[in-house]
C-alpha cells in the first residue's frame, strides 16, 4: 500500500524530470543561446552605426563586461570571416594560375614577416576620415588590423594543401569528368580541410594581440578607444581601479575558453573526417558540445529537413556536356579574368612601391643612420628575448611533453596562455618594473617574453610528443644519462618544432616592440630608444614620412633576417632532423 | 609482332608511334617511350608487363588522354583523341579513393560530376555496390575498410560509369595475394557479361602469373626507353586453371622471354679492352645488400641457382631480382647462362672472404667500370671535392636514357660499401674515402 502511494508520487515526480531525462532542454538551450546571439548582435549594429564619440566612454561595472566582451568576441570573429574569405580567393588563385602564383606568393611571404602594428596609426586615420561620422570607419580599422594579423599563415597552408593534393585523387577527379567547383568542393577543400582548421586556431589566438592593441588606441590626444576589453583595461590602467583589470582579464581568459570549447573544439571533431591517413588514430579528440548538439531534437529535425529537401527536391538539374565551342568561349573568359586580376593586382603594388618611393625620398641620410642604429638596438632585443624564452621553454616542454600525465595538465593551460593578448598585461607589468626601478631599456625585454614565450613553448611540448617510442626505448635501454639523452635525442628530434617556434616567437616580439618601447601610461610616456619606439613616437606625432621609413626598415630587417637565418635552420630541421623519413 | 594485324575497324582504341619524353627539370629531356605502337581491341583483356621504368603506366594514361604523347597519335574508333577519353574508367594502384567521402558517396559523385538525375545515380551505384559485393559497406569510410575492400570500392565506381573500356593501373599490388587472387575472377566474370560493359580491359601488372590468368594478349615492355619487346597472344581457355601443365608453360614461356630481355646472352663485354671505348654502361640501381643477399643465397645453393627458383624462395619481386642479378653481373661476381644465375670463381671468392676482402674486391671491380673510373678522374681533376651538380651534368650527358638522380645515388651506394668515395649529403660534395 505505502509502496504504491510512494510509486505513484515518485511516478508523478519523476515525469517532471522527464524533458530533462530526455535532454529536451537541450532545445530550449538552442533557443536560448540563438535569442541571446540576436540580442548581442543588435548591440553589434547599434555600436557599429552609433554616432563616434570624441572619447570612449567605458562603463567599468563588472556587470557591463559581458557586453565588452561580446564586442571583443564579434570583432575577432569577423575578422575571422574575412580571414577564411581571403585565405579561399587568395590560395586558389595562386594554386590556379602559375604567372600570378610567381607574384602571389613572395607577396604573401612579405606581408607574413612585415610588423602590421606599425600600419595601425595610418590605417585608422584613413579609415576614420572616410565616416567621419559614425563608428564603423574605427570597427573597420580594428577588424582590418585583426585580419592581418590572421591571414597569412592560413593562407599559406591552404595554398601548400591545394599543391600538394595526391597525384592519383587528381586523376580520378580527371578521369570521371569532375569540373573545377566539384574538384574544389570533393578533393581540394576537403583535403586543405585539417590544416586550414589548424592554422584558423592559431590564427584566432594570434588575432587577440592586434584587438587588444587597436581597441586600446589613442593618437596623441585623440582617442580612438572603441567600447570592448582592451578599452575596459586601459581605463581601468589609467584609474587605477585593480579590481577591473582583473576583471577584464578574467573575461579575457573566458572568451578564449568559451571559444575553444564552443568554436574550435566541434570544430576540430568535425575536421577529423578529413584526415588523409588511413589508420584510424588512438584517442580521437571529442567535444562535449558537438556531442549534446547531436542529441538535440531541434538541430536533428533541421538536419532531417535539408537531408529531405536536398533528396526529394533535389537541386540536380541533369548537366549537359557543354558543346566545345562554347567550353572554349568559357576557357577565354576565364583567361581573360585572370589576365584582368593580375594586372590589378601588379598595378597596385607598383602604386604602393611608387608611393612609398616618393616618402623615402624625403627622408636625409642622417635619418636613415639614426633608424638603422635603432633597428639594430631593438633586433638584440628581439633576439635576446627570444634567446631567454628559449632557455626555459625549452626544459619545461620537453618536460611537459615527455610526461603524459604533466601534459594532461599543462597542455590546456599552455593553450590558453598562448591566445591570451600580452598587451593587456603590459600596463601591469610596467609598473611593477617601475617599482624595481628597472628601465624600460631593458623592461621591454620582458614585454616582448611575456607576449613570445609561449610560441616556444607550444611548439617544443608539440615536438617532445611527437617523438617516437622506440627512440626514447633506445635511449633508455642504452642507459643514457639525462644529459646525453638531451643531447643526442631530445633536442635533436624537436628541433623542427622549435624553429618554428623561433620563428613565430620573433615576428610577435617585433610587433610586441611597436607598444612595448613606447608605453602611453595615460599620465606619463614611458620610452626608451629602440626601432619600436621610434615607429610609435612618429605615428603619434604624425610624423607620416618617418613612419613610413620606420616601417619599411623595420619589415627589410625581418624579411633579410628570415632570409638569413630562419630559413637556412629550417632546411637544416627538414633535412637532418626530420623524423620523416 | 602481329601489331600491324590489327585494322583500324577493330581496334577501339589505338596508339601510333607514340613517343614521350619528361622535363626532368635540368632542361635535359628524359625519354621514357619510343615509337609504340598498340591497339585495344572490343572484348579483350590486354595487358601490359614489364620492368619499372618501362613506362607502362605511362602508355596507360596516354590511352586514357591523362598525359599527351609528346610524338605520334591516339586514335579513338578511327578519330583523332583530343582530351580525355569519357569512355574509359581507372582503377588506381593507390585506389584514389576520397577519404573523406563514404563508400556510396565516393561512387555517387562520380555519377553527379556526370550529370545523371537522382534516380538514375541511385540505382546505377547500388547496382555497382552490389556487383562488386560491397552491400552493407554504404555508409563505411575508406579508412575502416582493408586493402581488398578498398579496390572493391575502386571497382564499383570504376564500374559505375559503364565504361568502354576498363583500365586498371597495378591493381592489386596493394592487396594481399588471397583476396586479390579473388578480385582477378570477379573481374573476369564481370567482363565476361557479353551484353554489358566494359568491353575491354587495359591492364598494368607487374606479376607475371596474374598476366597469364587475366590477359588474352600480353604486351612485353623493355626499359629505358620503353618499347614494346613482343606481343604474347594468350589463348587458354577460361576460366583458366593455373595449375595446368599449358598454364605453367606459359608462364615459363613469359619468364624467358622477359629474361633475354634483361639479361641478354649476348654480353655487352665489361672486360678492359686495351683501347678504351667511350661507351659508359648504365648501373642497375640494385641495393649492394640485395646483392650481397643473393650471393649468399648463391653459395648456400653450391653456387647455381635458377633465376626463378630465387623469386619463389625469397618472395622478392621478378624485376628486384633482375636488377641485383643485373648488377652483380656487371661486376662479374655471376653470369646468367639461360634461366640460371652461377657464381663465378671471383664471385665465390668473394662470397667466402671476410668483410674486408670483400670491399677489396668490390673496390677493384667497380674500377672495372668505365662510370666509376670517370667518376674517380673527375674527383681528381677536382681536387678531391666533386659537387652532387657537376656529377649529375656529368652522367646526364654520358647516360642521356637515365634518370640521373637514380644513377647518382647508385654510384654513392656502390662507392661508399667499396670504401672509393664517401659522399657529404650537407655540402652535397663527393670525396675520396
Amino acid at each position: 500500500m505505502f509502496n504504491q502511494i510512494f510509486e505513484s508520487v515518485w511516478g508523478q515526480a519523476n515525469s517532471l524530470f522527464y524533458p530533462f531525462r530526455r535532454r529536451r532542454y537541450l532545445d530550449l538551450v538552442v533557443v536560448l543561446a540563438g535569442l541571446a546571439l540576436l540580442y548581442g548582435l543588435i548591440q553589434l549594429g547599434r555600436q557599429w552605426t552609433g554616432v563616434h564619440r570624441p572619447v570612449v566612454e567605458i562603463n567599468l561595472s563588472p556587470w557591463s563586461l559581458p557586453k565588452y566582451t561580446f564586442f571583443s568576441m564579434m570583432r575577432g570573429l569577423a575578422a575571422y570571416a574575412i580571414s577564411l574569405a581571403f585565405t579561399l580567393v587568395y590560395a586558389f588563385w595562386a594554386a590556379k594560375d602559375s604567372r600570378a602564383e610567381r607574384l602571389l606568393i613572395p607577396l604573401l611571404d612579405i606581408l607574413q614577416s612585415i610588423p602590421v602594428l606599425g600600419f595601425m596609426p595610418g590605417l585608422v586615420l584613413a579609415l576614420v576620415a572616410l565616416f567621419p561620422h559614425s563608428n564603423l570607419g574605427l570597427e573597420l580599422a580594428a577588424v582590418i588590423m585583426i585580419f592581418t594579423g590572421q591571414a597569412w599563415n592560413m593562407t599559406f597552408s591552404l595554398y601548400h594543401s591545394f599543391k600538394s593534393v595526391p597525384m592519383e585523387l587528381q586523376e580520378a577527379g580527371t578521369v570521371y569528368g569532375f569540373n573545377w567547383w566539384e574538384r574544389l568542393k570533393w578533393i581540394e577543400l576537403p583535403f586543405g580541410t585539417t590544416g586550414l582548421v589548424w592554422n584558423s586556431m592559431m590564427s584566432m589566438a594570434g588575432g587577440w594581440f592586434f584587438l587588444m592593441i587597436t581597441e586600446a588606441f589613442k593618437l596623441g590626444d585623440q582617442d580612438f578607444r572603441l567600447p570592448g576589453l582592451g578599452s575596459y583595461m586601459s581605463v581601468a590602467v589609467e584609474k587605477g581601479n585593480v579590481p577591473a583589470m582583473l576583471y577584464a582579464i578574467l573575461a579575457m581568459v573566458i572568451m578564449i575558453v568559451f571559444l575553444d570549447q564552443v568554436i574550435w573544439r566541434p570544430v576540430v571533431v568535425w575536421a577529423q573526417r578529413f584526415r588523409i591517413e588511413d589508420t584510424s588514430q588512438g584517442d580521437a579528440p571529442r567535444s562535449w558540445l558537438l556531442r549534446l548538439l547531436r542529441r538535440s531534437r531541434l538541430i536533428r529535425w533541421m538536419e532531417a529537413r535539408r537531408v529531405h529537401r536536398l533528396h526529394v527536391h533535389g537541386p540536380r538539374i541533369p548537366r549537359k556536356k557543354k558543346p566545345v565551342a562554347q567550353a572554349k568561349q568559357i576557357q577565354a573568359l576565364q583567361r581573360w579574368i585572370a589576365n584582368l586580376a593580375l594586372a590589378a593586382l601588379m598595378a597596385l603594388v607598383l602604386w604602393a612601391a611608387v608611393k612609398l618611393f616618393i616618402y623615402l625620398t624625403a627622408i636625409p641620410g642622417q635619418t636613415w643612420l639614426y633608424l638603422t642604429k635603432a633597428g639594430g638596438l631593438t633586433l638584440s632585443r628581439v633576439l635576446i628575448s627570444t634567446a631567454l624564452g628559449t632557455l626555459w621553454a625549452v626544459p619545461a616542454g620537453l618536460a611537459i611533453g615527455l610526461s603524459p600525465r604533466l601534459s594532461r595538465i599543462f597542455q590546456p593551460v599552455v593553450q590558453v596562455a598562448a591566445s591570451f593578448p600580452a598587451p593587456m598585461l603590459f600596463p601591469i607589468v610596467i609598473a611593477a618594473l617601475a617599482h624595481f626601478g628597472v628601465g624600460l631599456n631593458y623592461g621591454c625585454i620582458l614585454l616582448m617574453l611575456l607576449g613570445t614565450q609561449w610560441y616556444i613553448l607550444f611548439n617544443v611540448i608539440a615536438g617532445a610528443m611527437a617523438i617516437p617510442g622506440d627512440l626514447r626505448e633506445a635511449a633508455t635501454s642504452f642507459r643514457l644519462s639525462r644529459w646525453q639523452k638531451f643531447k643526442a635525442l631530445y633536442l635533436p628530434a624537436s628541433f623542427p618544432y622549435l624553429v618554428t617556434g623561433w620563428v613565430t616567437a620573433a615576428g610577435g616580439a617585433w610587433n610586441a616592440s611597436i607598444v612595448a618601447e613606447y608605453y602611453d601610461l595615460g599620465t606619463t610616456t614611458l620610452s626608451t630608444f629602440g626601432l619600436g619606439a621610434t615607429v610609435s613616437k612618429a605615428a603619434y606625432d604624425r610624423n607620416l614620412t618617418l613612419l613610413a621609413a620606420g616601417v619599411l626598415l623595420m619589415s627589410a630587417i625581418v624579411v633579410i633576417f628570415n632570409r638569413l637565418v630562419w630559413k637556412p635552420c629550417y632546411n637544416l630541421a627538414y633535412t637532418r632532423y626530420s623524423l620523416d623519413k | 609482332m602481329d601489331v600491324s594485324t590489327a585494322t583500324p575497324e577493330t581496334a577501339i582504341l589505338e596508339l601510333k608511334g607514340v613517343q614521350k619524353s619528361f622535363d626532368r627539370g635540368t632542361g635535359k629531356l628524359l625519354r621514357v617511350l619510343e615509337d609504340i605502337n598498340l591497339d585495344i581491341r572490343p572484348n579483350e583483356v590486354l595487358c601490359l608487363i614489364g620492368p619499372s621504368g618501362c613506362g607502362k603506366s605511362t602508355i596507360m594514361r596516354i590511352f586514357a588522354g591523362l598525359i599527351e604523347p609528346t610524338k605520334g597519335q591516339v586514335t579513338y574508333r578511327g578519330q583523332r583523341q583530343e582530351g580525355l577519353n569519357e569512355n574509359i574508367a581507372i582503377v588506381f594502384q593507390g585506389f584514389a579513393l576520397y577519404p573523406w567521402m563514404t563508400v556510396e558517396s565516393n561512387v555517387e559523385n562520380v555519377l553527379r560530376a556526370k550529370g545523371l538525375d537522382p534516380a538514375e545515380i541511385k540505382e546505377r551505384t547500388n547496382h555497382a555496390i552490389q556487383m562488386v559485393g560491397l552491400e552493407g559497406f554504404e555508409e563505411a569510410y575508406p579508412r575502416e575498410l582493408s586493402g581488398g575492400m578498398k579496390q572493391r570500392v575502386g571497382m564499383a565506381r570504376a564500374l559505375s560509369v559503364n565504361p568502354e573500356i576498363l583500365f586498371m593501373d597495378e591493381p592489386f599490388s596493394q592487396v594481399d595475394a588471397l583476396t586479390a587472387e579473388g578480385l582477378r575472377a570477379e573481374i573476369l566474370d564481370i567482363w565476361d557479361d557479353r551484353e554489358r560493359n566494359p568491353s575491354s580491359i587495359l591492364m598494368v601488372s607487374h606479376d607475371i602469373k596474374e598476366v597469364a590468368f587475366m590477359a588474352d594478349r600480353i604486351v612485353v615492355l623493355s626499359a629505358n626507353p620503353g618499347r614494346i619487346r613482343t606481343i604474347v597472344e594468350n589463348t587458354l581457355p577460361r576460366p583458366r586453371d593455373t595449375r595446368s601443365p599449358e598454364f605453367l608453360r606459359l608462364v615459363d614461356q613469359l619468364h624467358d622471354i622477359i629474361t633475354s630481355t634483361e639479361l641478354p646472352d649476348i654480353q655487352v663485354s665489361t672486360v678492359t679492352s686495351s683501347v678504351e671505348s667511350d661507351i659508359v654502361e648504365p648501373l642497375p640501381s640494385a641495393q649492394y645488400a640485395d646483392m650481397l643477399g643473393l650471393l649468399e643465397l648463391l653459395d648456400s645453393h653450391g653456387g647455381t641457382c635458377d633465376l626463378f627458383q630465387v623469386v619463389a624462395q625469397t618472395h622478392v619481386p621478378f624485376e628486384k631480382v633482375l636488377t641485383t642479378v643485373k648488377g652483380l653481373e656487371m661486376l662479374e661476381l655471376v653470369e646468367t647462362p639461360k634461366r640460371s644465375v652461377e657464381l663465378t670463381p671471383l664471385g665465390r671468392e668473394f662470397v667466402q672472404s671476410g668483410m674486408d676482402e670483400r670491399k677489396v674486391i668490390w673496390q677493384k671491380q667497380l674500377l672495372e667500370l668505365k662510370l666509376f673510373r670517370v667518376v674517380k678522374e673527375l674527383l681528381e681533376l677536382r681536387e678531391g671535392e666533386l659537387s652532387r651538380e657537376e656529377l649529375i651534368q656529368e652522367i646526364a650527358g654520358r647516360l642521356p636514357m637515365e634518370d640521373p638522380e637514380f644513377t647518382f645515388e647508385t654510384i654513392v651506394a656502390w662507392g661508399r660499401f667499396g670504401e672509393l668515395f664517401a659522399y657529404h649529403k650537407h655540402r652535397g660534395v663527393l670525396t675520396f674515402e
